[in-house]
């Protein structure tokens, strides 16, 4: 039985990391996705933008199964979403991921190493290489001098840098934040953002950012999906980007880049 | 006052009860401190409160009917803990008022099989407020039993918990089965609840759930710390509230409650003190 293999490129690079087929999703009985027929393939660093209340979060939930779907299909690296069984190599980041108590009693260490935990190995105690493997992410984010500090101790920006690790320390392919940029300042942003585009190029992990901040979703990132209800897929460097965000923003919307603050773009 | 006086207080620990109460009570403190901690953490503390509401349904059924009350009071906590769940999970109500429901169902089923067996008595009293000098080697067994199950299942499964609590939606992405494990929780914390009755009494079991919590997250120490200090913190306060109140010869449970609440105030005054320099 075949049923598992979604639609295939015809490049023979493999399937999209992601495949939706018409998906529409209904929430609170009000239709929040419509429609939706998009792929994410391998090693994009895809930004999901739109206004408030347009679908955004709605639309990663149901991808990754935590929103049923009404209609439609959802393929996750070739394999239908409810028979997909990796759920391993996907990391999630929520949008409340870093608005946890102040006194909630885990060390920064502790708590990336609970990021290991999955339905594979539930049960199992963790072991020194598993220490070792929490220990080499806390470096790779630059939290490795707050490891041992308490989670509700730290900045904003450390906070979204413990909760990715948390998520990387499994070793994703797919990596999926929902409007990580809460509680940082520009400064942080900054730094994050520039952990995420080196996490893309030197892992080549796929990448997906649901993101209110606009410069840096087309600054940095290879793909934008603009959301409002209808989902349009461009490419940044495609000439459908300013009619994307039109459609979802409206007409009256306009981006303008700055050469010097969008180095990577005009790289 | 009936009480002793201080020097007498060594050879208390002769008696037979005297050592039955305080392995008792060290056992089912401990488990409510493992089990609370979590249910802190989870935001969730009020629903040991609704659970030990709905055990005096469960006692005045037993002595209805006459059939051992735990028996029937564990039977229905497991429910009540079973349908908070099940309110929650449908959207029929949210934490606060699925845990109203079961609360106000369990002291209407109370009440009204007490008035039908022709009001209060003397056991309802020690199930209320409860009787650890009164415990037997039945009930140590329970207990015993119970702190077992608890702790294995918090040692084994306790990053999936934990993460489950940090992130719920994160913990479903990477496959930990959420409902399961919430649901076996939820059973423990009844079960816990329900077997801690005999011992600290319906109306102040929740302290033993929260207190040593609460005094051990004060400290800001990492979570095995954390968790290690409830432990300690708890056991102290059952040997504590025992002694003394087999001193002054007034009720233990409310004892042990004051100790532990004692000791949260210093963990917190210490905590504010470091603050503050």
């Amino acid at each position: 039985m075949s049923v598992n293999v979604g639609p295939q490129p015809p490049d023979g690079k493999g399937p999209p990391v992601i495949r939706a087929d018409r998906l529409e999703v209904i929430r609170g009985g009000t239709v929040v996705v419509e429609d939706a027929t998009f792929s994410i393939e391998k090693g994009d660093f895809v930004g999901i933008v739109g206004p408030n209340g347009g679908g955004k979060t709605s639309l990663v939930q149901a991808l990754l199964g935590l929103l049923p779907r009404s209609k439609g299909e959802i393929w996750i690296n070739g394999v239908r979403q409810h028979e997909f069984k990796n759920w391993e190599k996907v990391g999630y980041v929520s949008q409340d991921a870093t608005s946890f108590d102040e006194k909630f009693p885990l060390t920064v260490r502790e708590l990336v190493g609970i990021g290991l935990v999955s339905g594979k190995n539930t049960g199992r105690p963790l072991r020194a290489s598993d220490w070792k493997r929490v220990d080499e992410e806390l470096q790779f984010m630059g939290i490795a001098d707050v490891a041992g500090r308490r989670v509700g101790e730290l900045s904003g920006g450390q906070r979204q840098r413990v909760v990715v690790a948390r998520a990387l320390v499994r070793n994703p392919e797919l990596l999926v934040l929902d409007e990580p940029e809460r509680g940082m300042d520009a400064s942080a942003l900054e730094k994050f953002y520039g952990k995420l585009s080196e996490l893309h190029k030197e892992r080549k992990t796929t990448i997906i950012v649901v993101s209110h901040d606009l410069s840096t979703v087309f600054c940095r990132m290879s793909r934008v999906l603009c959301v409002n209800r209808v989902v349009y897929s461009s490419s940044v460097d495609g000439s459908t980007e300013e009619e994307a965000l039109k459609k979802v923003y409206g007409e009256h919307f306009n981006i303008v880049y700055h050469r010097h603050e969008c180095t990577e773009r005009f790289a | 006052m009936n009480g002793i006086s201080f020097s007498d207080i060594p050879s208390l620990f002769g008696y037979q009860f005297m050592q039955y109460a305080l392995v008792g009570g060290v056992l089912a403190s401990a488990t409510c401190a493992a089990i609370g901690l979590f249910m802190l953490l989870r935001r969730e503390a009020l629903i040991g409160e609704g659970i030990a509401h709905v055990s005096f349904g469960g006692i005045a059924l037993g002595l209805f009917i006459g059939v051992y009350p735990i028996y029937t009071a564990l039977l229905l906590s497991v429910a009540a803990t079973l349908s908070i769940t099940w309110m929650r999970r449908k959207g029929i109500a949210n934490s606060d008022a699925a845990i109203g429901i079961v609360v106000a169902f369990g002291l209407s089923l109370g009440l009204v099989l007490l008035s039908l067996s022709g009001g209060f008595n003397v056991d309802l009293f020690s199930y209320l407020f409860g009787s650890i000098l009164t415990i037997d080697i039945q009930d140590l067994t329970i207990s015993a039993a119970l702190a077992i199950g608890v702790l294995a299942f918090l040692g084994a499964l306790h990053k999936e918990v934990l993460s489950i609590t940090f992130d719920e939606k994160a913990a479903r992405v990477s496959g930990i089965p959420v409902e399961r494990i919430t649901i076996a929780f939820n059973i423990l914390v009844a079960l816990t609840v329900a077997l801690s009755i005999k011992i600290i009494g319906i109306l102040l079991v929740t302290a033993l759930l929260i207190l040593p919590g609460v005094a051990a997250m004060q400290l800001r120490l990492s979570f095995r710390g954390t968790m290690l200090f409830a432990l300690a913190a708890s056991a102290v306060s059952v040997i504590i509230g025992v002694v003394i109140s087999a001193a002054v010869d007034v009720a233990t449970s409310a004892v042990i409650i004051f100790v532990a609440m004692a000791v949260a105030a210093m963990t917190t005054m210490y905590s504010r003190l470091g603050d503050s320099k």
